[in-house]
Formats: C-alpha cells, sequence, structure tokens
C-alpha cells in the first residue's frame, strides 16, 4: 500500500495507521484501549509487533512519555502452544 | 534460492539432517530432517506461505524467530502452525493458508 494512512499497523488483525490515529481522536488513550476498541493486538502473535509502535503513536499524537504508556496486559502462555499441552497427555504433542 | 553455506559470523554451514521429502501445496520437495520449515520453502523458491484473513494479502517469512505469526502455514492438517520454529519432519504435508486456516486442510481454491 503506498498511502501512509493505509499503512498496517497491526499485521494479524490487518488495522491501518488511520483506524490508530481514528481511535486516539476518538479518546483513546492507552494501549489496552486501542486494542478493545480496533481489535490491533489481538491477533495471532499478542501484539508482540504492533504494541511498540502504537505506543510510539500514542506518544506522537498525545504527548505522553514513552515510559508512561502502560504496556498492554500480557496473560500466558507466553507464546502460541495447542490447548491439548494442558492435559495430562499433552506431552506427546508435537508442531507446539 | 541456495541455501547459505558460508556464513561471515557463524563459517561454513552444512545441513545437518538427512534429505527427506515433504508435501507443499501437493508438490514434492525435498528438505533436511530438522531444519524449520519456513527454511526448506525459502529454499525451494517459495516465498507466499499464506493469504490475510482481510486484505487477502501475501504473506510470508518476517521476523523468522517465532514472535509475529506471519509465516503460519497448515501443517499436517494444523492451521496456524509458524513454519521458522517448526522443523521438518519426513512426509510433512505443508498447504498455504488462507485467512484464518481450516483444521484438517485442504483449502486450497477457497480464496
Amino acid at each position: 500500500m503506498e498511502n501512509e494512512q493505509n499503512r498496517l499497523i497491526c499485521r494479524c488483525e490487518e488495522i491501518t495507521l488511520e483506524e490508530i490515529i481514528q481511535a486516539i481522536d476518538n479518546g483513546c488513550t492507552s494501549l489496552n484501549e486501542i486494542k478493545r476498541y480496533t481489535r490491533a493486538g489481538m491477533g495471532l502473535c499478542q501484539s508482540r509487533v504492533c504494541s511498540r509502535l502504537i505506543a510510539r503513536i500514542i506518544a506522537e499524537k498525545t504527548g505522553k512519555p514513552l515510559d508512561e504508556i502502560v504496556p498492554v496486559t500480557a496473560r500466558p502462555p507466553s507464546r502460541p502452544v495447542r490447548i491439548d499441552i494442558f492435559s495430562p497427555r499433552g506431552c506427546n504433542v508435537k508442531n507446539s | 534460492m541456495s541455501r547459505i553455506a558460508e556464513h561471515p559470523i557463524l563459517g561454513p554451514l552444512k545441513p545437518s539432517g538427512r534429505e527427506v521429502s515433504i508435501l507443499v501445496d501437493g508438490e514434492e520437495v525435498i528438505a533436511y530432517e530438522g531444519e524449520m520449515i519456513a527454511a526448506a520453502l525459502m529454499a525451494s523458491g517459495r516465498r507466499v506461505f499464506r493469504y490475510t484473513e482481510k486484505r487477502r494479502e501475501p504473506r510470508g517469512l518476517y521476523c523468522a524467530i517465532g514472535r509475529c505469526t506471519d509465516c503460519v502455514m497448515i501443517v499436517n492438517g494444523i492451521p496456524n502452525v509458524r513454519t521458522c520454529v517448526t522443523p521438518v519432519e519426513p512426509g510433512m504435508i505443508i498447504e498455504t493458508q488462507r485467512g484464518i486456516g481450516r483444521w484438517g486442510g485442504g483449502d486450497h481454491g477457497i480464496h
């Protein structure tokens, strides 16, 4: 995409720069708010790629210092695993 | 595209696993057992591993260290497998993933 507004910020959910900026214009001030408003960061990678980009956009748009922007809520597991890993027989699972 | 044989830092590189055959979208590809699926695909000249859900855009390797999930494919019928951190096993069936994929695979042509 040539258009900067159309540039993908969240690659998993395919959320554009324009959508992130719109969310901030509509009142979102934190990563968690933007996540719930746009789905950015809710995809397969769980915001490993986009959270830093979005934090930067918030900082630039609102003037809030980067180190005051709270990271998105992280919950285990920390990497994608199949749910049967957690079952008693899960130790046999491959491709995890 | 061939594999890196001489690396400026790691030195000479030789595949350590034995040659095995895997099936990629129905085509036989020769890979080395234990190398990452993505490496075998890149070495066979394949760049597109999946198509995205919304824009239907092609995706392939992006981070290559198992974080970004851009390289996910359907492996032995399991969708969303990160091919950059999943080792090749003999006879693996790898399929291009469309959107969020489908359990059991076999979704070519739905796109």
